[in-house]
């Protein structure tokens, strides 16, 4: 791909058109692009969030905080290349993973100062929430498991280990730990979608 | 090179043992902010993950609800304690019994079977239970330390919390070329609890 074709498939995202029509409209009166605009970004920064974070609470205030940053800069003008907006996004994820790090309460500042401008603000209830799963569900094609597959998965997902945790618990190389959960995670897969075990969270 | 991340680039989207490393911080740093790139920009990918994080909720929910066995090493049962929850701990040497129970406010039962483990390579168990007489399960491919001089099992809990009086014989059995060996048998005397 040229960077030309890069552009112009950039510039032609659906996240592109809302920032460009936000960006384009006196502020505060393209209230359906930035509608359309958080209800794309807003699941992809609680993703994030929880990642980084490990904390669902963190995690929507994280996205809360990015939506507001993100419609603010474009409602200004602030943002020169609209069609750019998901490099603004992430790079506002990463900085506010790093300032939550260290404390800082500048967050919290802005939610206050715009909070009430921006209708939406409450994300933590309007985020998509994953699947959830029967656990009975889950437990039985867990008990369908090779010991060792099961060990593994359980070790790694009671408190979301890394491999050289989990592997260090069962005299295992991390290498080990990484093939065996990835063989059992598999396997669980398969049980639980045969079994039809998943039903969706309510919004 | 990361492989997989550069897959994405010919099939649009990531392996899942790629978004499963990520998720629980198996990446490398350059690794995982591609993943972060990639996952900004691509639903489809998103909800893969959603789908490994709800598995991996479920697991986590299941064993809380005590509703999984395995056999865990010494550390997570210390972690677990150390969380606040209520163990009950079982310690039997080779070719010993206990008198054992639950009580219903305990959260974890674990049996602590000493063994020696010093040169085996892969470990199985038979269970017999004296509320199915003649039925032997088979449980293969025990996970162990052979530094730990010890098997620790955690049982499903919601589930010993209902059974009647009865007797368990639990046989570790080393697995070699020529057959199995027989490395300890456990016996565990188990009473319902009193008004239970």
């Amino acid at each position: 791909m040229t960077a030309d074709t890069a552009a112009a498939t950039l510039a032609e995202t659906p996240e592109a058109r809302a920032a460009r029509q936000i960006a384009s409209a006196p502020p505060g009166e393209a209230r359906a692009a930035e509608a359309e605009l958080y209800r794309l970004l807003a699941p992809r920064l609680r993703r994030f969030g929880q990642r980084h974070l490990r904390d669902a609470h963190a995690a929507a205030d994280l996205a809360q905080h990015v939506m507001v940053l993100t419609i603010e800069q474009l409602r200004d003008g602030r943002l020169r290349e609209p069609e750019r907006v998901l490099s603004f996004v992430l790079g506002a994820c990463r900085l506010t993973v790093q300032h939550q790090r260290r404390g800082e309460r500048r967050r919290e500042e802005l939610l206050q100062l715009h909070a009430d401008a921006v209708p939406y603000a409450d994300l933590s209830a309007g985020i998509h929430a994953g699947p959830r799963l029967d656990h009975q569900r889950v437990a039985d094609c867990l008990e369908r498991l090779p010991e060792r597959e099961r060990a593994v998965l359980v070790l790694s997902f009671y408190d979301d280990q890394p491999s050289e945790a989990v592997g260090a618990q069962l005299g295992l190389t991390a290498g080990n730990v990484r093939v065996i959960r990835h063989r059992g995670i598999d396997k669980l897969r398969r049980c639980v979608q045969q079994g039809d075990g998943v039903r969706r969270a309510a919004a | 090179m990361n492989t997989p991340v550069a897959a994405a680039a010919t099939t649009g989207h990531l392996p899942p043992d790629v978004l499963l490393d990520y998720w629980l911080h198996d990446s490398d740093e350059a690794t995982t902010e591609r993943v972060d790139a990639h996952l900004m920009e691509c639903d489809a990918c998103g909800h893969a993950l959603d789908e490994l994080v709800a598995l991996g909720e479920g697991i986590r929910s299941a064993f809380r609800a005590g509703v999984v066995s395995t056999v865990v090493p010494a550390p997570f049962v210390q972690h677990l304690a150390a969380q606040g929850l209520r163990l009950r701990e079982y310690r039997v040497p080779p070719g010993g019994s206990v008198n054992c129970t639950v009580a219903p406010d305990d959260d974890v039962l674990v049996s602590r079977m000493e063994v020696p483990l010093a040169g085996v390579q892969r470990l199985d168990a038979v269970l017999e239970i004296s509320t199915e007489p003649g039925v032997r399960h088979e449980l293969h491919d025990l996970p162990f330390d052979s530094r730990a001089g010890e098997v620790l099992h955690l049982y499903r809990m919601a589930q010993m919390k209902r059974l009647p009086d009865h007797t368990a014989r639990l046989t570790l059995l080393a697995v070699e070329p020529d057959g199995r060996r027989e490395l300890g048998r456990y016996t565990f005397h188990h009473r319902a609890w009193p008004g239970g």
